[in-house]
């Protein structure tokens, strides 16, 4: 639920460990294809999962309510 | 046969197959793909959850993370003779998660799953694979079973990823029909094809895939393009839960021992 998907919906191959190189490279304005390719994400299948993924989790954690457990 | 290593990294596979039929590798890559045993989680006990992961989620997820397999101490639980629901010693991995984020929001990652000590083999084979993401006082705990099956039960059991096997291509360039024109070299989107000292000649032979855009480009008819006979290229990429050699070698294991049940079987059958 709104995370990256642990692999790429098409091969199979494990996406999800290099997520969050990913996404602070890109942040920090690096060309998206460049960083993929430094990454070994070679086939077209992964480069659509890992651009085109949209993480939402954080916008939903911020409406937890903060209960301590006891 | 001749076998070639063409490319070996530590999770891919790529092979040249001489004189071996199409069939015969096709079964090899198919008993890859779907009849070659791996580990991963198949059960989840979740002791509790108040992450905003839904329980199935979360239990897709773990099944999806490739894990370390040890072949050689596991066996398939329908092999197996314990008759236990989830399995003993010899038929399953424990792995424990307890996450509980205190007062800052924390991600779970596939090294928070820790091995029991009872199977320390057993282990995801990446440690940086997000799972889930914790509010401050969210709690997951759980219990999970790690099980050998196959890729025709699911998905999350096939060790390899890519897997593939196409012609290999043979070029012949007539030398006396080519005047150096080049447009064979332009059209070719593999980029097979270079001028050299005003010869088209192929460089990049393995690359081709047989499109034939260069035969047709081509005016004066002088180059000509077919698949080698009983020759093919063969690559595969595993999810890191096996060695490549090991999941060639096991397909090869299985293959034999269809064939040698296909020559049991029919010894019944009168002549």
């Amino acid at each position: 639920m709104g995370m990256v998907p642990i692999r790429c919906f098409s091969c199979g191959k494990l996406l999800a460990d290099k997520w969050n190189l990913f996404k602070s490279r890109v942040a920090n304005g690096e060309d998206p294809a460049k960083v993929l390719d430094d990454l070994g994400i070679k086939r077209y299948c992964c480069r659509t999962v890992m651009l085109s993924t949209v993480e939402f989790i954080d916008d939903v954690i911020k409406y937890a309510i903060y209960r301590r457990r006891e | 046969m001749n076998l070639e290593v063409v490319e070996k990294t530590e999770d891919s596979l790529a092979l040249i197959i001489h004189s071996l039929p199409l069939g015969l590798i096709n079964a090899i890559r198919r008993i890859m793909i779907a009849e070659v045993p791996s580990m991963a989680i198949d059960d989840v006990l979740i002791v509790e959850n108040s992450s905003f992961i839904y329980d199935e989620v979360l239990a897709h997820r773990l099944g999806l993370i490739p894990l370390i397999t040890d072949l050689d101490s596991f066996v398939k639980p329908e092999d197996c003779d314990c008759g236990e629901p989830l399995g003993c010693g010899r038929c399953r991995a424990v792995l424990l998660l307890d996450v509980e984020a205190k007062d800052s929001i924390r991600v779970v990652y596939s090294s928070d799953l820790k091995p029991d000590p009872s199977n320390p083999t057993v282990r995801p084979v990446n440690p940086d694979i997000p799972i889930a993401k914790l509010a401050p006082g969210q709690r997951i705990k759980l219990e999970a079973y790690a099980r050998l099956g196959v890729g025709l039960q699911h998905a999350k059991w096939q060790p390899v990823t890519v897997c593939y096997h196409r012609y290999i291509a043979s070029i012949t360039i007539h030398r006396d029909r080519c005047d150096g024109c080049g447009r064979c070299v332009d059209v070719c989107y593999r980029k097979v094809l270079a001028l050299i000292n005003g010869i088209v000649s192929p460089v990049n032979i393995l690359e081709c895939t047989l499109c034939n855009d260069c035969v047709t480009s081509c005016p004066r008819a002088a180059i000509e393009v077919r698949p080698e006979k009983d020759s093919f290229y063969l690559k595969f990429e595993t999810t890191g839960s096996l060695p490549p050699q090991r999941i060639f070698e096991e397909a090869l294991k299985i293959l034999r021992a269809k064939a040698s049940e296909f020559v049991s079987k029919l010894g019944g059958v009168e002549r």
